[in-house]
């Protein structure tokens, strides 16, 4: 079945008198258990089509379906609840909340889903140490280094079950060491079975996934299996 | 997200920035303690009050009052006895409402005991006499039936005329003393209560405990209750039958007028019916003569009501308006602290969060420090009013009830309500993209 199925969409924004086309027509397919990687130069609409599979966004017109539904003009809460669900990020500068333990970072998702506390904390628990951080449960992220901040968002965006994940320049802010741990992890994810999506400008990124769709312009320009 | 964890989060968010919270609860602060203190201070004057009309007799107590007759009925004037024990009778047997009467005569007698002699008010009344004017005894008894049915020589007096005749002397040793009222002796069977006012009870007691003598400054003032104090209470026939009667040959008991004639009425709900009953009953004793009117206190206390009103009002409305000021410095520095947390929105919408749950959390933000500053607010009325107590102390002690912390604190959570919404409002509809980009 098609995770992810978008036929002609169009991103366009306005500024002033002027229409940008971020995303030109785009049609694709995600089926369960794919390893992808969305590549391109700077601009090319990579982030903004992200935003779209990640339902943090509509598109302007053409058609969405994610998970068998029709999310082409969803209301935000509708979208809010799917993300919520189905969906798990992990963004180049990490985006944990700095005030509040690892713990309580990786819970964040379960918070909205309305799962008991003591669920909540055992499930979180769980994960961090799948991650290999169990030893740093209590840590604020400021207290933690690069490699295992992004551990910890791996981890908060695992802790909802996802049917999908996507990591938007996954490796951007680390080192090579760590970038290839952290690439390390995506793959093990994916042998695992799950579905993951990274979006990078990198092709030596991109290698290590199955199938690889390369945007220009917007544009779908062409897709390889590296 | 459940409602508790929700209020974590916004403690811990205030707990992180202690001075930026203080800040923005210190117009609350203001807000809540102002009201405690005004309300406090209204309570005080209000108990003040309401002590002082129960001690004048309250608004059960009505006076027959004599009144000029019109012009039409004055050749009739005659006609009416006036004011008489007849009318004691009449308006006793007209409604069991009225549940005390008290027929009055006073005459200016010398009184004596040893060597003390003084001229002074003397009254000739009914057992009555003591529940209507709300005596309470202090040693003895007061007069009953039997000595008004003897005409007994039993007198009871106040404590200023105790101190005066037996200066050292207590209450409890007065009573079986002889006063003479015009060289008749009387035997004293009770002594009342010392009536004051509660700033003079202090004072009393202060300077009791200093051992000094009474200055002669608080001696001098104006004193309410002077007269009950001053006292000489006879039964009436003994005041007929000893100075009264021969005065003129046809006077009986039954028919001498009387100096006062005033009475209580037991249910309040039933106080007009009764006064238009007591009204007929004495227009038949006065013989169709309008020559009486009745004295009632509603006027009067109607009007001490309403500047008690006044103040609680002018105080509630400078409360409120620093409460709304307080409102004012919350929504600010919520609009303040969102700007700053723009991307922790971001992140929490991008997995999952709804409007209404960052909605919610910025309510219950704003409305935990509105609440926590009403709470010091309390606090610190509690301290202003302990302050006001030492450094102003008035007759009518103010002091805080349960209603108004309940009240005061039921106003900083709408405070913090109202001053929630709009930045809820705003944080709510942040897009998520441009939340997340936000540095
Ligand atoms: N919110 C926006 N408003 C206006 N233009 C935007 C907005 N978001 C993206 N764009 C434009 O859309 C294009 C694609 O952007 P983006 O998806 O961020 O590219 P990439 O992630 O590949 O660098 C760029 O030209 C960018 O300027
Ligand atoms: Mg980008």
């Amino acid at each position: 079945m098609a995770l992810v199925l978008l036929e002609n969409v169009v991103k366009s924004y306005r500024i002033g008198d002027q229409e940008i086309r971020a995303l030109d027509g785009i049609n694709l397919r995600i089926d369960e258990g794919e390893f992808i990687a969305i590549i391109g130069p700077s601009g090319s609409g990579k982030s903004t089509l992200m935003h779209l599979l990640g339902c943090l966004d509509t598109p302007s017109s053409g058609r969405m379906q994610l998970f068998g539904r029709d999310l082409t003009s969803a209301r935000a809460d509708t979208l809010a609840q799917v993300r919520n669900k189905e969906i798990g990020f992990v963004f180049q500068s990490f985006n944990l909340l700095p005030k509040i333990d690892v713990v309580r970072n990786i819970e964040l998702p379960l918070l909205y889903s309305g799962i008991p506390a003591a669920e909540r904390r055992k499930r979180a628990i769980e994960v961090a140490e799948s991650v290999g951080l169990g030893a740093r449960l209590g840590n604020r992220p400021t207290q933690l280094s690069g490699g295992q901040c992004q551990r910890v968002a791996i981890a908060r965006a695992l802790v909802n079950r996802p049917r999908i994940i996507f990591g938007d320049e996954p490796t951007g802010n680390l080192d090579s060491a760590t970038g290839e741990m952290v690439l390390q992890m995506f793959r093990d994810l994916h042998a695992a079975g799950r579905t993951v999506v990274l979006v990078t400008h990198d092709p030596d990124v991109a290698a290590v996934t199955k199938r690889v769709i390369e945007i220009r312009d917007g544009k779908v320009r062409r897709e390889y299996n590296p | 997200m459940n409602l508790w964890i929700t209020l974590e989060t916004g403690l811990r968010e205030i707990a992180a920035h202690k001075f930026r919270s203080f800040l923005s609860m210190l117009g609350i602060v203001l807000g809540v303690s102002s009201l405690i203190a005004t309300m406090s201070l209204t309570n005080g004057i209000e108990r003040g009050t309401k002590a002082f009309m129960q001690q004048v007799g309250g608004l059960e107590l009505v006076t027959v009052i004599g009144k000029e007759i019109s012009a039409e009925m004055i050749e009739f004037a005659n006609l009416s006895p006036g004011r008489t024990v007849q009318d004691a009778r009449a308006i006793r047997a007209s409604t069991p409402v009225v549940t005390e009467i008290s027929p009055e005569i006073n005459i200016g007698a010398l009184l004596s005991s040893g060597p003390i002699s003084q001229r002074m008010q003397v009254a000739g009344a009914w057992p009555d006499y003591f529940g209507v004017n709300r005596h309470e005894i202090e040693a003895g008894r007061f007069l009953t039936q039997l000595d008004v049915d003897r005409a007994a020589h039993s007198v009871v007096i106040g404590d200023s005329i105790l101190k005066r005749f037996w200066p050292n002397l207590p209450a409890e040793d007065a009573v079986g003393r002889i006063l003479t009222i015009n060289q008749t002796p009387f035997k004293v069977v009770g002594v009342l209560k010392v009536y004051e006012r509660e700033q003079d009870k202090r004072i009393r007691e202060i300077v009791k405990a200093r051992q000094q003598p009474t200055s002669s400054k608080s001696q001098n003032r104006w004193d309410p209750f002077r007269r009950k104090n001053e006292s000489v209470i006879i039964p009436l026939s003994t005041m007929f039958f000893e100075y009264k009667s021969g005065q003129l040959p046809e006077d009986s008991l039954d028919s001498i007028r009387l100096d006062n004639l005033s009475f209580r009425v037991g249910d309040l709900d039933r106080f007009r019916e009764t006064l238009s009953k007591v009204r007929n009953a004495l227009n038949i004793t006065h013989r169709g003569v309008d020559d009486f009117d009745l004295q009632t206190r509603e006027e009067w206390f109607q009007g001490m009501e309403a500047s008690i009103s006044a103040t609680r009002l002018s105080g509630g409305l400078i409360a409120a308006i620093s409460l709304v000021v307080g409102g004012i410095g919350i929504t600010n520095i919520m609009l303040a602290s969102i700007t700053e947390r723009v991307r922790e929105i971001g992140i929490r919408l991008a997995v999952g969060a709804r409007g209404g749950d960052i909605f919610l959390q910025i309510l219950v933000e704003s409305v935990s420090v509105a609440f926590i500053g009403g709470i010091i607010g309390v606090a610190a009325g509690f301290g202003l009013i302990k302050l006001l107590i030492v450094i102003a102390p008035s007759e009518n002690v103010p002091f805080v009830s349960l209603d108004s912390i309940v009240i005061s604190v039921v106003f900083a959570i709408i405070a913090g309500v109202l001053s929630g919404i709009y930045p809820a409002l705003r944080a709510s509809r942040l897009d998520p993209i441009s939340a997340l980009r936000y540095e």
